[in-house]
């Protein structure tokens, strides 16, 4: 044991007045008696054999001496010398990855009952007895390394609250952007300047960590879990729209060292409908390809059947340490009816365009032949405009001739004045689109209807503007593409596109094949839609709010599929799509430990997790000091109050 | 009130007092003299010297031995008993002890002086009904020459009783002092009586040695009151003397107490010691108990009464 400040102890010294003052001030009755001859000798007799005979038994005392020798020891800050895994100010960087899902490390560290610890609950009580062994003046930083790195706990020394915030970490389902997490442990790190000396960052981690990861100041430590590699994975799940239907594609990843022959179940809309066995070698891959799937289907799943799901005479099927690569989802959507008429003498840039579109179904018409009965999306009419303008979405391009009947929109006179003065950059539809270098001939002076979008306009009048019908959607490109360099241009195929999307109905716009968990996804807005709920793998129902700015749905933290729902005013569906989040992450699945992490040029061990590094620490104790203290106070009290009533008592017989 | 009731004297009229050695006198008075004299009583023979007187001699041996003898008799003389009271201010003490404030005229019959003076009314009432020649004096420092006596004779009684009624206790007595200057001044030697409770911060060890060394025989009759043995006391105390007002800081507990007693009786016992040393009676009394009681019985189981 020592003491941080010794110096404190001179405060020992009131005990000294303590002892005075209570030798003179003792309040004394005074008593009449007849001699006090024998009371003489009998004190003398008595404080010669002991001086400090009439301090005995003085209960009050002795309580105040306790008290201010406890007071004094605690202000002297005692401590113990412990073995702590970390003091000073330390960041715990706590992968919390989906490999930290991974059920491989070795008995007897189960937490909560929990039947199958996890690494991350290996890592989660590391990092308890790292808390466990700060000292009151060591102050430490949790992050919880996810898709997200999240601060659980700042620059505290509250070990209270430091292990609320370990209990309430939680592994997520993504890969660990470890960039971002070493970016916040430099700023937690920089923040505790002063202690840059003690500084310590604590990596608690499988090991997946990138290669190339920025300097760390400070002593940087890695302490490692998990010790398996005994892992099946799903790689990559996808459909398609085949000839006969959507088929499946599959592809299984075994990371361990022994082969595996897993059976896999394909379940459509939450219905199992077929079973697949499948041979993967060790260390190898092998893919699936599923045809015959139900055409009406939205959400494909696929499963690894883990053993205790089959009957007992079939063990060839396994049971692997992450199961959350074990599951896939993968959403059809079904072809889309991106059927574009293209009116035209012949316009090779906007043929091109047009069909470089994956969702357009592109038909092109003559403009002296009749349009045809069946409806397209949209119609596309190149210069000419003849007889009357069908109902449905329309792109004129270059418009020549008069409008027809029950036509709003006016086509006047040529003019030349095109020099590019006003363009609507904010507006999605001309998101990546650069116009800056493009020049026009001559453009035509059409008006644009009421509650139109002009998105570029020229002096002389609108080059390009959008407008909502209730026939549908209206696009004019006031200028021939002959007379103008935009075709020739990077800037015409994103602005084609962007105007399909626009044009077409739901059209191009869809989710992505999958998400990785944490990515943010944007939502394609149906235009009538006034509310989106997503509804969660875990039944959880989030509602995102329409607004200005595009849906943005980040709540992806699970693996799985969520179903989106767009609905109107009045709460009718308008439509329900669904996207899947999928691992598919080879550096997660991959889990094999590894021995040493990159951290800018040095290249930091592992610690073994049952026998971290161990250093010197210093555990204080004064608030027991100080508590013991306040006891012995009200002891002190409550013996005044005692004490005095008892001497009272006496008095009434003297 | 009255020091004593006529019951209880005409009790103490069959008293007498009792002297372990026999003294010289003055005057012809009703006991033994260490002189040969006049009375009837035989005492011895002697050689016939040259010029006794031939009235002395026994014929009756002359003639069966034809060697003259001379008959010699008692002498019968007076005794001088003299009662010393320690009137100092520790003797005004009662059964109760006043707190901070001084009591008044409380007459209890646990106090000391009272039983002081009763036993002196008493003893001088034997001493003067048995003829003997009597001297009280109260004893005072200063040094104050209050004495009764000398005197004999049973008529001497009311004056005596009235002259210790008008006494008062006060102020402090140097023991020490007063016993030295009454062996000085006391006159005769004869039966001293001294009672006191012996509070005397100087001592009295060398005033009984003094009067011991007159020739005096030596009674103590040490009174105590009842919470002088049994201290009420307890607590954080400042005891203040009644004599001096000098304080003793003093934290009286269960242990103290019963230290107290040891030490009172380790007392006690040091004085019956130094009284034995100097062949003096000790008589150690506390006022709880009946006065007759130790007039009649107490005193005369000791000696000090026939």
């Amino acid at each position: 044991m020592g003491f941080l400040t010794p110096f404190a102890l001179a405060f020992a010294a009131l005990g000294i007045p303590i002892l005075i003052l209570y030798m003179l001030k003792l309040r004394r009755r005074d008593v009449l008696v007849s001699s006090t001859l024998l009371w003489q000798r009998l004190l003398r007799d008595r404080e010669a054999n002991a001086p400090w005979q009439r301090l005995r038994r003085n209960l009050l005392l002795f309580l105040q001496l306790a008290i201010l020798v406890l007071l004094t020891l605690a202000l002297a800050r005692p401590f113990i010398p412990t073995s702590v895994v970390a003091s000073g100010s330390v960041v715990i960087l706590l992968d919390a990855s989906a490999s930290m899902q991974a059920t491989d490390v070795a008995d007897g560290t189960s937490v909560d009952g929990m039947s199958a610890p996890t690494r991350f609950a290996a890592a989660v009580q590391a990092a308890r007895e790292i808390v466990d062994g700060l000292t009151p003046g060591d102050a430490a930083t949790i992050v919880a390394v996810g898709p997200q790195p999240l601060v659980l706990a700042s620059a505290t020394s509250d070990r209270a609250l430091l292990r609320r915030a370990l209990d309430e970490a939680a592994p997520s389902d993504g890969a660990a952007d470890w960039e971002a997490a070493f970016a916040l442990a430099s700023a937690s790190l920089a923040g505790s300047a002063a202690g840059s000396m003690d500084s310590k960052t604590v990596i608690i981690s499988d090991g997946a960590l990138p290669e190339a990861l920025p300097p760390l100041g400070g002593e940087v430590r890695f302490v490692g879990v998990g010790g398996g590699s005994d892992n099946l994975a799903i790689a990559a799940l996808a459909t398609r729209e085949g000839d006969a239907g959507p088929q499946a594609f599959l592809r299984l990843v075994n990371y361990s060292d022994v082969d595996a022959e897993p059976l896999i179940e394909f379940s459509a809309d939450g219905t199992l409908f077929d079973a697949r066995r499948l041979s993967v070698p060790a260390r190898g891959s092998a893919d699936l390809t599923l045809a015959d799937l139900p055409y009406d289907m939205q959400v494909l799943g696929a499963r690894l059947v883990a053993e205790d799901d089959l009957p007992l005479d079939d063990t060839s099927s396994r049971d692997d340490a992450l199961s959350i690569d074990n599951v896939a989802w993968a959403v059809h959507t079904p072809p889309v009816s991106g059927r574009v008429l293209l009116i035209s003498e012949g316009n090779l840039f906007l043929e091109r365009a047009l069909g470089a579109l994956s969702s357009v179904e592109l038909a092109r018409l003559s403009p002296d032949q009749p349009l045809p009965a069946e409806p397209y999306d949209l119609y596309v009419y190149d210069r000419v405009v003849t007889g009357t303008l069908p109902t449905g979405n329309l792109w004129l391009i270059g418009p020549s001739s008069p409008a027809s009947d029950g036509f709003s929109v006016d086509i006047g006179g040529v003019f030349t004045a095109t020099a590019i003065t006003d363009v609507a950059v904010q507006d999605p539809l001309l998101r990546y689109v650069d116009l800056s270098n493009v020049h026009v001939l001559q453009a035509r002076r059409v008006e644009p209807p009421p509650g139109a979008r002009v998105l570029v306009a020229a002096r002389g009048g609108p080059l390009l503007f959008v407008a909502e019908r209730p026939e549908g959607r209206l696009a004019v490109l006031t200028f021939d593409l002959h007379d103008s360099d935009l075709p020739l241009q990077i800037a015409f195929p994103i602005l084609t596109s962007n105007l399909a999307d626009w044009l077409l109905p739901q059209g191009a716009a869809r989710f992505p094949a999958t998400v990785h968990p944490g990515e943010p996804v944007l939502i394609p807005l149906d235009p009538e839609a006034t509310g989106i709920f997503v509804t969660a793998p875990d039944g959880e129902r989030h509602s995102i709010r329409v607004g200005e700015q595009a849906p943005v749905f980040v709540a992806t933290d699970r693996v799985g599929a969520y179903l989106v729902e767009q609905a109107n005013q009045a709460g009718d569906v308008l439509q329900s799509t669904a996207f899947a989040v999928n691992l598919f992450d080879e550096a997660e699945s991959d889990i094999a430990p590894r021995e040493t992490v990159m951290v800018g040029r040095a290249e930091v061990a592992e610690e073994p997790l049952a026998e971290p590094k161990q250093e010197e620490g210093r555990r204080e104790f004064w608030p027991w000091l100080a508590g013991a203290a306040l006891c012995v106070f009200a002891v002190e009290w409550w013996a005044y109050h005692v004490g005095t009533r008892r001497l009272g008592d006496k008095g009434k017989i003297g | 009130m009255a020091l004593l009731d006529t019951a209880f004297l005409a009790k103490l009229d069959r008293l007498s007092l009792v002297a372990r050695r026999v003294r010289a006198g003055q005057t012809a008075g009703e006991r033994r003299s260490t002189k040969r004299g006049t009375s009837v009583e035989f005492a011895d023979y002697r050689d016939y010297v040259q010029g006794d007187d031939l009235r002395r001699v026994d014929w009756n041996i002359y003639a069966r031995l034809e060697r003259p003898f001379v008959k010699l008799l008692e002498e019968e003389e007076d005794m001088a008993v003299h009662v010393l009271l320690d009137g100092s201010g520790s003797m005004d003490w009662g059964g109760e002890s006043a707190i901070g404030n001084r009591r008044l005229h409380r007459v209890s019959d646990l106090d000391k002086w009272l039983y002081a003076r009763r036993l002196a009314a008493a003893l001088g009432y034997v001493a003067l009904t048995s003829g003997d020649r009597l001297t009280v004096a109260n004893r005072q420092s200063p040094i104050s020459n209050l004495r009764f006596g000398p005197a004999r004779g049973r008529g001497h009684a009311l004056r005596l009783f009235e002259w210790l009624e008008s006494l008062d206790a006060a102020g402090t007595t140097d023991l020490n002092a007063v016993l030295r200057a009454y062996a000085v001044s006391g006159g005769r030697a004869g039966l001293v009586v001294l009672i006191s409770d012996l509070f005397s911060p100087p001592g009295y060890v060398e005033g009984l040695t003094a009067l011991a060394a007159r020739g005096h025989e030596v009674a103590v009759i040490h009174v105590l009151s009842p919470d002088e043995v049994e201290p009420p006391l307890g607590g954080d105390l400042r005891l203040l003397d009644v004599e001096t007002g000098g304080p003793q800081e003093v934290t009286i507990d269960g242990g103290m107490r019963a230290l107290y007693h040891r030490r009172l009786e380790a007392w006690r016992d040091e004085i019956r010691a130094t009284c034995r040393a100097r062949d003096a009676h000790y008589v150690p009394l506390v006022t709880d108990t009946p006065f007759d009681r130790v007039v009649l019985y107490d005193l005369r189981r000791v000696g000090l009464v026939k």
